[in-house]
């Protein structure tokens, strides 16, 4: 597969969008990999967290697009914690979370959870991945 | 003070700079117009001033029209004074008759009006005008130069400048904290790219050091202080009582022998133990027993004396005290090293807690035929030969958030020899190294990584560890392969992590003392990092080695080489020369009050308790004019800069 | 003393042992913790993009209302709340364009006298006048190690309990600054204060799935799982939670843990405030052990002989 690295305005604006919501320069990355080595779930993701912040770097919105990766992560911070550039991944993770999914499906809403199991459930975690990943 | 009555004739040289300044200011009508001030006996402009035609003009210009100062309007002093300084000089004009007017960084690279940028021209050149006016001829200060050097490090580049600096056929101290001279190099086992053994290369000069017949070795020896200027340190250095007779002791290890007590052994980075009497290792220079008085059972009283008792040459004595004695010497060359990035710092690393979690002169000390394991790779905890060895770079660098924000540069290097060397000595064995980058800039250095790769079969993971634990046995290494999106685990027998570099230990101390000015890291700061690598922005001192910065070892020959050399230079010159353009003090107006005393940052000026005023060393002050601007009763007027002078560069500026 | 105290709607529906333990525990160090008055739900996820400013408001909201009514403390044992209140906190107060926004959207609402029942508006601007401490933080700084121990009336008997930080407790480092996310020590100090002995294993700040347990199971299954294997490993007897959500991934999924991992044979989960109001002498019945999946029973047995001796 060909991929066309564009330095086009599409590209701009995305990854000035992405900058603009987390906070953080996307450029400061220089793909170490220590977000992705220390990560625990990442065992679980199709695209490590390093490479969703290299895909951005590249402007590569639609790489990113299919992603299980971005309702994979539990923002733990382990991360944030570990760059060497002090790049908040968490940050990240849910900035190209907003630019990709605007409004218009949930990646796991309420209709995601039996009525049993929301019984069971503690109401924190209910809230919490309804704010995550719901719209 | 007044010239004289005779009015100067000054001569203007307005340069163009090409687009630089008549971009922006209309020189043509600058030097027109001040054809016609008074004072000014020839005005022109010219393309490029600092051009060899330029400067012609202005030495042709001097002698044919019998000027007596010039004004040269153009860039800024920094760059061309002394061009032109030096042009003056061959036509026979004092250099301090020479006015550089800043008609470019003040005028017409600031402003973009181009009319108000001439007028400015104008008011700036006129206000060098007046000062010309009353510009003295001076004579540069003469100063004696001390033709020894001191060298402070014994390591690799402490000893390649005491070595040429004595070759040159000057008399060198080389002072060294530490009981043998050796550094960091003398600890390693084998050095990339050729895989010398460090000490059969490094021995030879040690002891060239040793014998040569200019250099007096102080070892065990520390610099207390340093007072004076280039070409006249003093020096206080300190000896630390030793407890034994170099010129006696034998080397026959009886002492040894019997010492009760025991230290970790820091030549083995504490991987080993040793006596409190010892020899750092086999080789040390000189060769004798020290004997150290933290780790003994007692001097005072003495708790033990065995090692006296055994001691047929009577080399040892309890009653030995710290020294202090004084040196003058012209020069001195910081060689002062580095150390590694403490692993305290790597939480995640699990270095602070597991013996087996090391850094690389740890591994070193391991692989070296003379370390705590004689060469045979074995890990500290329970001595076992580990068969698969984790290696992690750029532990603690390339770290803007929370350690180093720099490159360590030896690193790479480094990692890719000790994986060489660990499957050399266990075939069997398997190394990963986890990287992000692998630099490998200097000779043959390149063929050396390809080879640990395609011949040692060493695996290369792209991808930076973010922990290290231990579960049972083994340490368990969490990365990455970046390259195919992998994260990865590796149960790992030993971990040797390849820490930054950086400032030596206590060297804070020793450059406050010397009031040498250092980076943001601790490292040296050299004069200027392009061009002047081996030189400090203090004068008379000179940089080499790691001091400086990260290096490898043929870069620390080499700068140890170049400051010998620029020592050289010194030496070389019959005498020094300062600038002038000092602050004297005009003893009649002088009352003594001091105040330009506490303002000066040179320790130039003192008190005269006798006469009750004060006196400067012309050689200390650098005429940064503090003290002028403090002085109450203008005793203090900076030749050339004077409060008369200052005035009427400033009422020619307002258009008086 | 008074003290406010943030519980998290959890602490009050689902694992009410949590916020009984707490308050029981602190009654016996004479603290008396006060909600404050009409608290909601915090958010439980901080909003980490800078435009949702929106999520910020129901935090503020609760610790202006700890401002109004004179407090300028506000402790949780929740550490999932924690977070958020200390996080927006900080961010209010740290960025003057959120706080003019967020107090702006929380100006319209309407405060009901406590006495009279007048409406009235007019709460005044919060700008970050509460500090928002944690049980553990508050133990160790404001109540102090002497006071606790001092206080212990069971001895327990040096119990290897495993501390588990998780992600909340610890990281961000520059926004909750707990202590050092690799190398903490609280929770270890304050096992050891009451008596326990804590137990040293490298997964006490990895995570253990949190929300991933709802939408994607298998993922927290195995994280919880790591974290329960290693504590065991080192010999821990019980591990100490400070979070209902860990709690609920350990405890309440442990036979889905044991069912998909054969080698795991087991550990109980606890509360931190539970073995505390244990060592200062609470009942029994009020520590909710039977709220647990993982019957923590045979931990918390009355010892026979003399009290505790300091």
């Amino acid at each position: 597969m060909r991929v066309k690295l564009k330095a086009g305005a599409e590209e701009s604006k995305f990854i000035e969008r992405i900058e603009e919501l987390s906070g953080e320069n996307v450029y400061a990355c220089y793909q170490c990999g220590r977000c992705s080595a220390g990560c625990p779930v990442a065992f679980e993701m199709d695209l490590l967290p390093n490479q969703i912040i290299r895909l951005v770097q590249m402007g590569l919105k639609d790489e990113v697009l299919n992603s299980k990766t971005l309702s994979i992560c539990a923002s733990c911070f382990t991360c944030q914690s570990r760059c060497p550039k002090g790049i908040d991944m968490a940050r990240v993770m849910e900035a190209v979370r907003h630019v990709l999914d605007p409004k218009s499906r949930d990646i796991f809403g309420p209709s995601d959870v039996s009525p049993e199991l929301a019984i069971e459930l503690p109401q924190q975690v209910l809230v919490a991945v309804f704010r995550k990943f719901s719209k | 003070m007044k010239n004289d009555k005779k009015e100067k004739r000054i001569g203007l040289f307005v340069c163009h700079c090409g687009v630089n300044i008549a971009g922006v200011v209309d020189v043509e009508k600058v030097a027109q117009v001040m054809k016609d001030h008074p004072g000014v006996a020839f005005s022109t402009n010219y393309v490029y001033m600092c051009s060899d035609p330029g400067q012609q003009m202005i030495i042709d210009t001097i002698k044919e029209k019998k000027l007596d100062s010039i004004i040269v309007a153009a860039c800024s002093p920094t760059l061309h004074e002394k061009t032109f300084q030096e042009a003056a000089k061959l036509a026979g004009l004092n250099p301090y008759q020479i006015e550089i007017a800043n008609i470019r960084e003040q005028d017409s690279w600031v402003h973009k009006d181009k009319e108000r940028a001439t007028r400015k021209a104008i008011k700036i050149i006129k206000s060098h005008v007046a000062k010309a006016r009353l510009n003295e001829s001076l004579e540069p200060i003469k100063v004696d130069i001390k033709k020894r050097a001191l060298v402070i490090g014994g390591g690799i580049s402490g000893i390649q400048a005491a070595l040429d600096i004595a070759d040159h056929g000057y008399q060198v101290l080389l002072v060294e904290k530490n009981p043998s001279i050796g550094g960091k190099m003398i600890q390693l086992s084998e050095t990339f790219p050729t895989l010398d053994c460090s000490q059969c290369i490094m021995t030879p000069k040690m002891v060239e050091v040793s014998r040569h017949p200019n250099i007096k070795l102080l070892t065990y020896h520390e610099v207390e202080s340093v007072s004076g200027f280039i070409g006249n340190f003093k020096v206080k250095i300190k000896k630390k009582p030793r407890y034994v007779f170099e010129s006696l002791c034998n080397l026959c290890g009886e002492c040894e022998k019997v010492c009760p007590q025991i230290a970790p052994d820091e030549f083995n980075m504490g991987l080993s133990f040793r006596k409190a009497i010892y020899m750092p290792f086999p080789q040390a220079i000189p060769g004798t027993y020290t004997l150290d008085a933290e780790h003994c059972l007692g001097l005072k009283p003495v708790r033990c004396g065995k090692c006296k008792d055994v001691c047929d040459k009577k080399a040892i004595d309890y009653d030995m005290k710290e020294e202090f004695f004084e040196e003058m010497v012209g020069s001195i060359v910081i060689a002062t090293g580095y150390d590694l990035y403490s692993l305290q710092a790597l939480g995640e690393y699990g270095s602070e807690k597991y013996d087996d979690v090391i850094n690389g002169l740890e591994f070193e000390r391991i692989l070296s035929a003379s370390g705590p394991t004689g060469g045979e790779v074995r890990r500290p905890s329970d001595g076992k030969v580990p068969k698969n060895v984790v290696f992690v770079q750029c532990c603690g660098s390339r770290d803007t958030e929370k350690h180093n924000p720099y490159c360590s540069k030896i690193c790479c290097m480094y990692t890719a020899k000790h994986a060489m060397l660990y499957k050399h000595r266990v075939p069997d064995g398997h190394a990963t190294v986890f990287y992000i980058d692998v630099r490998t800039g200097g000779k043959a250095f390149d063929e050396f990584y390809q080879r640990t790769v395609e011949e040692d079969k060493v695996l290369y993971v792209r991808g930076k560890v973010s922990k290290i634990y231990k579960e049972g046995d083994k340490l368990i290494v969490w990365g990455v392969d970046t390259l195919t999106g992998k994260k990865v685990e590796v149960e790992a027998d030993m971990v040797v992590l390849a820490m930054a570099m950086v400032k030596a230990e206590g060297v804070d101390d020793l450059l406050k003392k010397l009031k040498v000015s250092t980076d943001i890291h601790g490292f040296l700061a050299e004069a200027h990092p392009k061009l002047r690598p081996v030189e400090s922005l203090n004068a008379g001192f000179y940089l080499a080695g790691c001091a400086q910065g990260p290096k490898d070892i043929p870069e620390a020959v080499a700068q140890a080489s170049a400051a010998a050399a620029k020592v050289g230079d010194l030496f070389a010159q019959k005498e020094l020369t300062h600038s002038p353009e000092i602050v004297p003090v005009n003893t009649d107006l002088c009352s003594g009050c001091g105040i330009c005393i506490t303002m000066c940052p040179y320790d130039a000026r003192s008190l005269d308790k006798e006469r009750g005023v004060v006196q400067v060393n012309e050689v200390l002050c650098e005429g940064c004019g503090a003290c002028a601007a403090a002085c109450p009763s203008g005793a203090a007027q900076q030749r050339n800069q004077t409060d008369e002078q200052i005035f009427a560069m400033l009422t020619a500026m307002l258009g008086g | 003393m008074r003290l406010h105290y943030y519980p998290g709607c959890t602490l009050k529906n689902k694992t009410t042992n949590f916020d009984l333990s707490t308050r029981e525990a602190m009654k016996r160090l004479d603290i008396e913790l006060v909600e404050p008055d009409g608290w909601t739900c915090c958010g439980a996820e901080y909003p980490l993009t800078e435009e949702k400013i929106v999520g910020l408001a129901a935090p503020i909201r609760v610790l202006r209302q700890v401002k109004d009514e004179g407090g300028d403390i506000l402790v949780t044992s929740c550490s999932f709340c924690y977070a958020v209140l200390k996080r927006a906190h900080k961010a209010h107060r740290d960025d003057p364009i959120k706080r003019k926004r967020v107090n702006a959207f929380l100006h319209d609402d309407i405060k009901i006298d406590r006495w009279t029942k007048e409406k009235t508006t007019g709460f005044e601007d919060y700008d970050g006048e509460v500090r928002i401490l944690h049980i553990l933080e508050y133990l160790r700084d404001v109540v102090g190690r002497e006071k606790i121990r001092s206080a212990l009336k069971r001895d327990l008997r040096g119990l290897k309990v495993a501390p588990y930080y998780g992600c909340r407790l610890l990281r961000p480092r520059d926004e909750i600054g707990l202590d050092e996310p690799d190398n903490p020590h609280i929770f270890e100090e304050f096992l050891e204060t009451i008596g326990c002995t804590p137990v040293d294993y490298p997964f006490k700040q990895e995570c253990c799935g949190s929300y991933l347990s709802v939408s994607l199971p298998s993922a927290a299954t195995e994280a919880s799982y790591r974290v329960l294997r290693s504590a065991k490993l080192e010999g821990a007897e019980a591990i100490a939670v400070s979070c209902p959500l860990c709690f609920y991934n350990m405890d309440h999924r442990q036979e889905l843990i044991k069912e998909k991992f054969l080698d795991f044979p087991g550990l109980p989960v606890l509360f931190f405030t539970q073995l505390l109001a244990w060592g200062l002498g609470v009942e029994r019945s009020v520590l909710g052990l039977d709220q647990h999946a993982v019957s923590p029973a045979s931990l918390f047995r009355e010892s026979p002989g003399p009290e505790v001796i300091l």
